[in-house]
């Protein structure tokens, strides 16, 4: 359901404000979203005033430094630090996308971090997405062929491998499902972008046998067409891929088929 | 623990892209013109009831606030009718580059504007 308030305990609040303590003439605001699970206080906004003269280039490193230099309660995800493992998606200025990738200079003003929208808070920036793993599992993201040539490779042809391009990329951040208004609203029903485009990713796959299957599965007023191409999946994806096109295409093959 | 978490903000802090603004739009101008559908049958009903309820509304439509009325409704047909013509090449496959939906979207809402002035130069004002 549409609900455009944040619940009671969700209301954000102003929180700590951390001084410069380097005497640095190059300083800027970073304005980081805050909760602690220990106890029962509701989510803060603390803000920090970051040493640029001695920070590299993307917003993961302005995490680090703070968290290494100014504040180490901070929590967030983070891994691979070169946008391949998606773990330290957040929005970042209102929109989503991998810390490690995004430049704080493409940023005016004070940065603003808050976690991936419409997610229970684990803690600080951390979302909890074990409702997206969950559907990203019902869709079966495996190779369905009763074939048993285990001693030789399942050949494609360049045509047919040609069609994954743009779907294997996705490294399942979940940047373009948490951007989505319809998922927003109906997440727990919806598939939303990134599971479609995983969806989708095995329909076109020439080895797998199942394409009907598939198809007849994700076939439902809910799990697909709660998709309005409001297209803030492509406006989000940090690897530049197409969930809405991919959403197009499923829909264009039901209704072709 | 599920209560007890809260929900990280949304809305309130997404930007807004073109997309997502044309999208909008194009459900609030949709049930605004089921409103306006029914007022204008309510207007084609009003003519039964002969001349002089005829002259009120066309009355009222000289007020500005009449005025107002008819400019909202050319511009939300306007904006309802090119937003779906870019819902059909959507549903076709075509239009999902970021750019080309920036573009389509932009024309969207200035050509609604545009298609407002058009129409109502040729009947309000002359």
């Amino acid at each position: 359901m549409v609900q455009i308030n944040l619940p009671q305990n969700s209301k954000v609040q102003k929180g700590k404000y951390y001084k410069d303590k380097t005497g640095s003439k190059n300083i800027r605001k970073v304005n980081i979203y805050r909760w602690d699970p220990s106890n029962d206080e509701n989510p803060r906004i603390d803000t920090y005033e970051v040493d640029m003269d001695n920070c590299p280039s993307k917003v993961l490193d302005l995490l680090n430094k703070i968290k290494n230099e100014i504040d180490s309660s901070i929590a967030y995800r983070r891994s691979c630090a070169h946008g391949v493992c998606g773990s330290c998606a957040m929005n970042m200025d209102g929109k989503n996308g991998l810390a490690c990738t995004k430049p704080h200079k493409e940023i005016k003003g004070d940065i603003n971090i808050y976690p991936l929208p419409h997610l229970k808070v684990q803690k600080d920036l951390i979302g909890d997405l074990s409702t997206l793993y969950r559907q990203y599992e019902s869709v079966e993201p495996w190779l369905k062929n009763s074939k048993k040539n285990d001693d030789k490779e399942n050949l494609q042809s360049i045509e047919d491998r040609s069609k994954l391009d743009g779907l294997y990329e996705c490294i399942m951040c979940a940047c373009c499902s948490t951007s989505c208004p319809s998922y927003w609203w109906n997440g727990d029903k919806y598939l939303g972008p990134a599971v479609l485009l995983q969806a989708y990713r095995w329909i076109i796959d020439s080895r797998d046998e199942e394409r009907k299957e598939r198809l007849k599965k994700v076939a439902d007023e809910l799990k697909l067409y709660r998709c309005h191409t409001i297209m803030n999946c492509t406006n989000a994806c940090p690897k530049g891929l197409n969930p809405a096109k991919a959403i197009a295409s499923i829909k264009k093959m039901l209704a072709t088929s | 623990m599920k209560d007890k978490n809260p929900l990280s903000p949304h809305i309130q802090i997404y930007s807004w892209h073109i997309s997502s603004l044309v999208s909008i739009s194009h459900r609030i101008t949709g049930i605004l013109n089921i409103i306006i559908v029914t007022l204008i049958c309510f207007w084609i009903a009003f003519l039964f009831f002969g001349n002089t309820s005829y002259e009120l509304l066309q009355k009222f439509f000289d007020t500005y606030f009449g005025k107002f009325l008819i400019t909202g409704t050319v511009w939300s047909f306007s904006f309802q009718i090119l937003s779906e013509v870019r819902h059909i090449f959507f549903d076709l496959g075509y239009g999902f580059e970021l750019k080309t939906s920036n573009i389509t979207g932009l024309l969207v809402i200035f050509g609604s504007f545009f298609l407002t002035i058009l129409i109502l130069m040729q009947n309000l004002f002359i």
